[in-house]
């Protein structure tokens, strides 16, 4: 470490390789945080978790009690033990004794992207309510046709305030706050909406996840969706840039870099018409908005069987888009974890080995910063998975119960988890070997009588 | 040279570990725990081992294995840091194993060890939690979820032995301050208590003075007189030396009787007052802590002698033989001339306040009763209202009779005796019963249930004062109960007609066994019939005759259709029995069949059960952990296990049977 500081200094690394070299380093000693313990005032499952994206510095936790809650991860509440258990309790809670409360279970909590003034919670008694953090009153509310199962905002998004809904019902819709009405309703799903996600890389795009398989791609410019993954068209291994880019160039994803990308994708693209026997339209539809013409003429009456493709056995409960916008994992009902690249919709066939997952309810995923690791929940623990090569890196043991959500804090590298346990747990990097030996530490240590 | 010795301790913790778990003792065994330890505090590696080890352990389907290594865990987990580290990484598992919280992995086999293993893994945790928790979040969680997401119970061991703890303090702190107190009154008026012992100590020296000067002046005539009487054995011997002893003594007379009831009144006052205090307050100085143990020190000196004094002056008059008060008097005495100018300030707790406080309860009940009599009387008579004070006070000096048997109350109660007798006269007289307590008393009052002057406390546990019966409990309880008696009448015989002449004299309440239900007859045992005098006369012998006749063919009828049925039931009896007798047959058949089959083979097996039981003869008796899941042999199982046998044989029999068959075609095609 110390060599590292030496070579930053003398110019021989760049100061953006040396801070990921750091935090990766961090990331990979995650463990359960003995120091930091979150104390939930929630009686129910934990069902969604967020840091505030403005800050990095407020918890947002939705609970199957109807009840969401602040929480501030920065500066403790209170000490225990000498001080060495910080105890950050809830700055506030909204339940069901609030007036305007949620009836049932919050199955979704997120913050407004822009500042922390805002946040929306969704929930099964068919409503998404838009409150004031301040006052801690509703501001605004939606009555949607089902159950609540995921919300979504944008966080790119300059040009709309628009929260996406996944619901019971076949159809996802757009909530306007500036407006306070359904600004889209997008129908094309077969079955309830699970999971909803805003592309990182354009303000325009919504990825759907829905019960039945099905990842539908909309641009809620234009009517109805535009892309469907299909799990049967893949591409085999991973392109070039990607393993470039995994590699030690973990500098930046520049625009320059992502052009060369793309030239060495339409390089290889004949290959691949080799390897599976399709052409070169599917790999072009998913073009970013730009090249409108092509995906216009597919769109609306998108060839049936492509409308019909799925992305999972069972349903889709789980969405993550990489930081860059290039790549989503999706994580379905069938006990799977897919990786999917955009530029093209195929399917990576990333082996993300054997794991278990929670099939009736939707989960949130995590993915560290730069997109190196995943944090999927498997049952009651955590696993971190590499995004590219599919192997297990870290396992997080803590929960008694199954995990439903997990949030990483890329500023702190800390992972939160939130479970039926009731618990939220945070998983930090262990501590490197502090001064302070004045005797409480001392208390832990062998006794031996004999 | 240090790598095999390493490979050799490796195999080592594990077998011990193995050996310490396999057992079906209560307890690991000491030794091989010692072992344990000593050869895992040494070596970190052996320490991972042992934590690998005990977690494969745990993972035994036997509550009994899964026991015993929770015990081994505890030990090392109290004391290896390192082994706190390892095993907290896998504590939900832990748990699951030991607690059996997870509703798919529930404790293995035997049952009863089960429940103590989870008693004890939730005791371990909650001892964990307690040291250890502040270090690790694990043991936290785990903690906190089983106590407030799955609500086990845990033995909150630590709670109860603060709280013990701090009652026994609060206890020590009450009895000190209490001897505080006492000490300080006494310190107070420790001077005058001191002059008034030292008053009657004098005075009863100076009684024994006068009497022995007295005793002097008595003569000692008849001593003479009796030494012509010859006395042969022992014993009369004895009797007369003792009698003469006696008359050497002061001998009560009417001379000396103020004298002796002086000395008898100091003598009391002495024993049961004194005597009694100063051993209180000896006690009271051992236990009593203060700041100047000098003063202390000294008070205790003097009272250690003025209890000596006391104690000789004790003796002397004892010795002077004066008939003193003894047993018999005592207890009156107590209440009477003790207790009634005792209010001493120093002698109020403990034993000595339950006479008083007995008396008190005594003389409230007497009061009841008098006051419970009034009311009967003022709504028994009302035409009496005049005389109600009197009763009242009647009632009363009967209180008082009993109390004081004096000649004082009769002289009272004969002046009213003519109103007494009225109301005697009047009076209902009842068997006795607890409800002639509060007589006519309508109480509505709870009564307090652990007021009664018993000190529960310490016997039972905790005692809650406050418990009441409520008031009409206590009125139910205070019913009168009456037995019920039946006005036994003469019962009738039955009087029915015998065949060898006479009536039955059977006497039944109702029915004859005999003759059926009893009714009146006349003389000769022909039934009265009631209704006769109405029917016999108008329609005559004829139509009675046709109702006989009629009536005797239904009955013929009935006979019939009831043969009938019971030849029916006969056939199917029969039906029945026979075909359980071909069953049994059947049974019989393949029974012998099978004995036939299973006998060499039975055979083999018993020479192989003897051949076991010669080489290991205690093998048979010792536990093992098999032998704690094994179910218990029933005649059913066995005979289910030979019904087995037999058609296995058999079938083997109908295969090689078969086989012959085949082998015999195969060879001869032709045939």
């Amino acid at each position: 470490m110390w060599k590292d500081i030496g070579d930053r200094e003398m110019g021989k690394i760049r100061p953006n390789s040396f801070s990921n070299r750091i935090k990766s380093n961090r990331i990979s000693s995650l463990q359960l945080s003995n120091n930091k313990d979150i104390v939930s005032p929630h009686r129910g499952s934990i069902n969604s978790l967020q840091v505030d994206l403005t800050e990095g510095r407020y918890l947002l936790s939705g609970a199957s009690d109807a009840s969401a809650a602040v929480f501030d991860i920065q500066r403790a509440t209170n000490y225990e033990g000498d001080g060495l258990i910080a105890k950050h309790k809830c700055l506030f809670s909204v339940d069901k004794q609030h007036q305007k409360g949620h009836k049932y279970a919050i199955s979704s909590a997120i913050w407004y992207p822009v500042d922390t003034g805002l946040f929306v919670t969704g929930s099964y008694d068919h409503h998404i309510k838009v409150w004031d953090t301040n006052t801690t009153q509703v501001v605004m509310n939606f009555k949607m046709p089902g159950k609540v199962y995921r919300t979504a905002m944008s966080t790119l998004a300059t040009s709309h305030m628009l929260i996406a809904a996944g619901t019971e019902d076949v159809q996802v819709r757009l909530c306007d706050i500036s407006s306070g009405a359904f600004a889209h309703t997008l129908s094309g799903h077969r079955d309830g909406v699970m999971t909803v996600e805003w592309s990182t890389s354009s303000e325009w795009v919504l990825i759907t996840g829905g019960c039945d398989g099905a990842i539908r791609f909309w641009d809620i410019r234009r009517a109805g969706c535009f892309l469907v993954l299909d799990q049967s068209q893949s591409q085999l291994g991973q392109r070039p840039p990607v393993l470039a880019r995994s590699a030690a160039n973990k500098v930046s994803v520049s625009k320059s870099l992502s052009a060369g990308q793309n030239l060495l994708v339409k390089s290889r693209v004949p290959q691949k018409k080799y390897a599976n026997g399709h052409g070169m339209k599917q790999s072009t539809i998913g073009r970013m908005p730009s090249k409108g013409s092509a995906r216009q003429r597919l769109h609306p009456g998108m060839l049936s069987t492509q409308d019909r493709a799925t992305a999972h056995y069972g349903a889709v409960t789980g969405l993550k888009v990489t930081d860059d916008g290039m790549y989503l994992l999706s994580a379905g009902s069938d006990s799977r974890i897919k990786l999917w690249d955009l530029e093209s919709g195929y399917n990576t066939l990333v082996n993300f080995g054997k794991v278990r997952l929670q099939a009736s309810k939707a989960i949130q995923l995590a993915v560290s910063q730069d997109s190196a690791q995943v944090f999927v929940p498997c049952m009651a623990v955590v696993k971190a998975f590499d995004v590219w090569s599919g192997k297990m890196s870290l396992t997080f043991r803590g929960h008694y119960e199954s995990v439903n959500c997990c949030w990483f804090s890329s500023q702190d590298q800390e992972l939160y988890t939130g479970g039926n346990d009731r618990q939220i747990l945070v998983w930090s990097p262990s501590k490197p070997i502090t001064d302070d030996t004045n005797g409480r530490q001392a208390k832990d240590e062998d006794s031996w009588s004999d | 040279m240090a790598m095999p010795v390493e490979m050799e301790e490796r195999g080592k913790v594990g077998a011990l570990i193995e050996k310490a778990t396999n057992s079906t003792a209560a307890e690991v065994d000491p030794r091989l725990l010692k072992a344990i330890k000593s050869v895992v505090r040494f070596s970190d590696s052996e320490l991972r081992l042992a934590a690998h080890t005990l977690m494969d352990l745990m993972k035994r389907d036997h509550s009994q294995v899964r026991y015993l290594t929770l015990l081994v865990i505890d030990e090392l987990f109290m004391r290896s840091k390192l082994f706190r580290t390892l095993l907290v990484e896998n504590l939900d598992q832990l748990l699951a194993l030991s607690v059996g919280f997870r509703r798919n992995m529930p404790l293995p086999a035997p049952p009863a060890i089960a429940s103590t293993l989870r008693s004890k893994a939730i005791e371990f945790l909650e001892k964990w939690n307690a040291s250890f928790g502040i270090h690790y979040r694990q043991l936290r969680l785990g903690f906190d979820y089983l106590k407030n997401t799955l609500r086990f119970q845990f033995p909150n061991l630590q709670e109860t032995a603060a709280r013990i703890e701090r009652e026994r303090r609060e206890r020590e702190r009450r009895t000190r301050e209490i001897l505080q107190s006492k000490f300080e009154t006494l310190k107070m008026n420790f001077s005058s208590v001191k002059e008034e012992i030292q008053a009657t100590v004098d005075e009863i020296g100076e009684c024994l003075d006068i009497v022995r000067t007295k005793e002097e002046g008595v003569p000692h005539v008849l001593l003479d007189d009796e030494d012509f009487v010859e006395f042969r054995s022992s014993e009369l011997r004895q009797i007369r030396l003792d009698s003469l002893k006696e008359g050497e003594k002061v001998h009560e007379n009417s001379d000396n009787k103020v004298v002796f009831d002086a000395l008898r009144e100091l003598y009391k006052l002495l024993v049961t007052k004194h005597l009694v205090s100063v051993q209180e307050w000896i006690s009271l100085l051992v236990r009593v802590e203060v700041a100047d143990n000098r003063s202390r020190d000294s008070m205790l000196k003097e009272l250690i002698d003025i209890r000596n004094s006391l104690m000789s002056v004790k003796k002397d008059c004892e010795e002077s033989g004066c008939t003193l008060p003894k047993t018999l008097n005592k207890n009156k005495e107590e209440e009477e001339d003790f207790w009634e100018e005792g209010n001493f300030g120093l002698t109020e707790n403990g034993s000595t306040t339950e006479p008083e406080k007995r008396r008190e309860v005594q003389s409230s009940n007497i009061e009841k009763k008098s006051k419970s009599v009034e009311d009967w009387n003022s709504k028994k008579s009302n035409k009496q209202s005049g005389n109600l004070a009197i009763v009242s006070a009647s009632c009363k000096v009967k209180a008082k009779d009993k109390e004081c048997s004096s000649s004082k109350g009769k002289e009272c109660s004969g002046s009213e005796n003519s109103v007494r007798s009225e109301l005697l006269a009047e009076a209902p007289v009842l068997r006795w019963g607890s409800f002639m307590d509060n007589w006519g008393s309508v109480s509505n009052k709870d009564t307090l249930l652990n007021q009664k002057g018993l000190e529960f406390d310490n016997h039972w546990g905790r005692v809650d004062y406050d418990a009441v019966i409520p008031a009409e409990k206590i009125a139910e309880l205070n019913l009168q109960a009456i037995l019920y008696q039946e006005n036994l009448g003469e019962i009738q015989p039955c009087r029915a007609p015998l065949k060898k002449g006479g009536l039955c004299q059977r006497r039944d309440l109702k029915v004859c066994p005999f003759h059926g239900p009893i009714i009146p007859r006349d003389d000769a045992g022909n039934q009265i019939n009631q209704n006769s005098s109405t029917d016999d006369t108008d329609p005559g012998l004829g139509s009675d005759l046709a109702e006989q006749l009629a009536k005797q063919a239904v009955k013929n009828v009935r006979e019939r259709a009831k043969e009938d049925v019971r030849k029916r039931k006969l056939d199917k009896h029969s039906l029945q029995r026979e075909k359980l007798a071909r069953v049994r047959e059947h049974n019989d058949a393949v029974l012998r069949d099978a004995a036939i089959a299973s006998t060499s083979r039975s055979t083999v097996f018993g020479e192989d059960m003897g051949e076991t039981v010669g080489e290991n003869p205690v093998g048979r008796n010792k536990l093992t952990l098999a032998s704690m899941l094994r179910k218990k042999f029933t005649t059913k199982d066995r005979l289910a296990r030979r019904l087995l046998n037999t058609r296995a044989a058999k079938a083997t029999l109908r295969q090689m049977t078969q086989g012959e068959d085949v082998t015999y075609r195969d060879a001869f095609p032709n045939q």
